[in-house]
């Protein structure tokens, strides 16, 4: 209940912001009655009088049975996820498709319970199998970052 | 007698051998995706649109792909409901209420392959019920203007909260977030840039696979981090793999029954395979009455909601091809698909794309009859892929998604609003929020604000356009309806609740 009225005032709050950056939209001619001001506003304060009535009234949160409470433990892990998430998109070019998700996939298969080795070796296989899959078969390219050398 | 021509156009056009392998990789890939846990048929889809794009396929071998990964992945759910217990997805809870313990029995084997049968009669029922009304429904929405589009969608939004029941504020608000995120990146009627905070690649706004990947695959990736139960052992599938004759009877006036339903179900928007189940689940405990063994393994427990599945998968893309407007979030991911080939569904497609809607129609017939031939000798195969542990999955998955993401358009900057977008998801699923309703909202946000301008150009800005004409106002009526639904079940249920007190 209490996280649920923290994230409705959050909510709320971004919405009056927003709403804020929104009021001098406004077309510097126009051919028609309604401006780009018009919709966005209209949206943010319905939003805004649910998240008031949320505020006061939480609704009831239910979880699914195989969901634990969040521990210190999850939090951490969750946090770590994130990071190791952040830091992928972060090398996915300056290192390259190959490289950056060995980097992250390894310590990530690690979070989900995998030990070391088989991990490494899975991760690794599957970067340069995706790599092969995607930017040859497909035709999606894929940045090749320092193993750029390799390809000529 | 115009319909059976377009239709035997479609199957040429479905039937020639590049489309038939299109169908056929859709299938297994659908299938596989729907195994997995942590992928279902969002973000399956969603993942196929950049692939499919890249790969240069024509836009009717595009739309044939990603509905044949749609019903294939309906398929794979089961897969793992029966023999794990775990349902992949929140549709197919009801088919391991009578499909776990049908496996537990030894019958593992004819409750896959009889839920494969059932999810067809399903499918086929629904598809011939689009193919008698949808070119109706084209006909009769070409009459359609922009008030009525408008009005229309706010139906549909409104239908989202009132079905969906039990959290009609969480939906509203979730729906809402939606709406807005469409309208960030430049406004194309004035020029004026919204909500980019000067970045650039906000520019033309956020990219519907992002979004969709961030909501769905991250937040699951979070998700997954929580659950500490281990590999579950699957139900070994022995025995006999086929149902007999008699099996299939007896469970035929069900199917006949639920596939009706589910059909109806997926057409109204908002409904979907969901409810479709669980409706036609209890429908069916009750007209069996104490003569059905239902949740200890009754075959028509486990046919009756497979049926109505399979239906309003196929149910949900009437709305779709013909209004334009999605009724479910997977529907609203195809509608993202089309438009990036720059298909804008809607009755006219049905005009000047006949090859396109009635390709996709009778590809529906060649996908459902290919995954009954396919998922009986496979069984063996897709239980094995349930072995795969978490530590091995997890990562490629992830993967995965960062290459769906960044094949749109090659930027880092994508990658980062996914995982934002991923963790807001993440927040919004803890705190119970629905997750498919801020894509529909997505979608139909940028439809809704353009239907809306256009329709108060048209009346130079009085607002009576919006209810004056009789299809308006019988929608407004209708949406009033939905909204007094949710109210109505509360007032019930406080009724009862007022009733076991005065009794007690």
């Amino acid at each position: 209940m209490l996280l649920q009225r923290i994230f409705a005032a959050v909510l709320l709050l971004a919405c009056a912001c927003l709403a804020l950056m929104a009021w001098p939209y406004q077309a510097s001619f126009s051919y028609e009655p309604v401006g780009p001001r018009a919709y966005p506003l209209l949206m943010l304060g319905l939003m805004g009088l649910a998240l008031i009535y949320m505020l006061f009234r939480p609704q009831p949160t239910r979880h699914s049975e195989e969901e634990p409470p969040l521990d210190r433990q999850t939090l951490v892990k969750i946090g770590a996820c994130v990071a190791l998430l952040l830091v992928f998109a972060g090398t996915f070019e300056p290192l390259g498709f190959i490289l950056s998700s060995i980097l992250i996939g390894v310590p990530m298969a690690r979070l989900y319970g995998g030990r070391w080795r088989p991990s490494a070796v899975i991760i690794s296989l599957m970067s340069v199998g995706l790599y092969l899959l995607f930017d040859i078969a497909m035709d999606v390219p894929l940045p090749l970052g320092l193993l750029d050398v390799l390809e000529n | 007698m115009d319909t059976f021509g377009y239709l035997s156009q479609g199957f040429g056009v479905a039937l020639s051998p590049y489309n038939l392998v299109t169908a056929l990789c859709g299938t297994l890939i659908g299938t596989v995706v729907g195994l997995l846990p942590g992928l279902g048929p969002i973000n399956g889809v969603a993942l196929l649109i950049p692939i499919a794009f890249a790969l240069g396929l024509p836009p009717e071998s595009a739309l044939i792909l990603l509905a044949a990964v749609y019903l294939g992945c309906e398929y794979g759910g089961r897969i793992s409901s029966i023999l794990l217990n775990i349902p992949g997805e929140a549709s197919t809870v009801m088919t391991t209420l009578d499909g776990y313990p049908m496996a537990r029995k030894g019958q593992a084997g004819v409750a896959l392959s009889l839920s494969a049968w059932s999810s067809f009669i399903g499918a086929f029922i629904a598809t011939c019920g689009m193919v008698l009304f949808a070119p109706l429904l084209a006909k009769w929405a070409i009459a359609f203007g922009p008030a009525e589009y408008f009005v229309l969608m706010v139906f549909a939004i409104v239908c989202l909260g009132g079905m969906a029941g039990d959290k009609p504020l969480k939906t509203f608000v979730a729906a809402l977030i939606g709406l807005f995120l469409s309208a960030v990146g430049i406004d194309a009627n004035s020029g004026v840039y919204r909500f980019t905070g000067d970045n650039i690649h906000l520019t033309d706004g956020i990219q519907f696979v992002v979004l969709v990947l961030g909501l769905f695959s991250i937040s699951e990736i979070l998700l997954l981090l929580e659950k500490t139960h281990r590999g579950q052992e699957a139900v070994k599938a022995t025995g006999r793999m086929m149902f007999n004759l008699k099996e299939a009877a007896s469970v035929f006036t069900v199917n006949i029954r639920c596939g009706l339903l589910g059909f109806i179900m997926g057409v109204l928007p908002g409904a979907g395979a969901t409810l479709a189940s669980a409706v036609a689940y209890m429908t069916e405990k009750r007209i069996a009455g104490a003569s059905g063994k239902f949740g200890q393994g009754d075959m028509r427990g486990l046919a009756a909601p497979e049926t109505a599945i399979g239906a309003s998968a196929c149910g949900a893309l009437v709305p779709m091809l013909t209004l334009g407007v999605p009724g479910s979030g997977t529907t609203a991911v195809m509608i993202g698909a089309l438009s990036l080939y720059n298909i804008t569904p809607g009755p006219l497609l049905f005009q000047q794309q006949p090859d396109i809607v009635w390709g996709l129609i009778a590809s529906l017939f060649i996908a459902n009859i290919m995954l009954v031939i396919l998922n009986i000798p496979m069984i063996r195969l897709f239980t094995r892929i349930l072995a795969v542990p978490n530590w091995a999955l997890v990562p490629v998955i992830a993967i995965i998604t960062a290459i769906g993401v960044y094949a749109v358009h090659a930027t880092t900057f994508d990658l980062f609003l996914m995982i934002g977008i991923g963790i807001f998801g993440y927040i919004l699923r803890k705190l119970d929020f629905p997750l498919s309703p801020v894509l529909l909202g997505f979608i139909l946000g940028g439809l809704m604000e353009q239907n809306l301008r256009r329709a108060l150009s048209i009346s130079n800005g009085a607002l009576d356009i919006l209810w004056s004409s009789p299809i308006t106002f019988g929608v407004w009526v209708l949406t009033a309806v939905m909204l007094l639904l949710p109210l109505l079940r509360i007032w019930r249920k406080r009724a009862v609740a007022r009733r076991a007190i005065a009794d007690v």
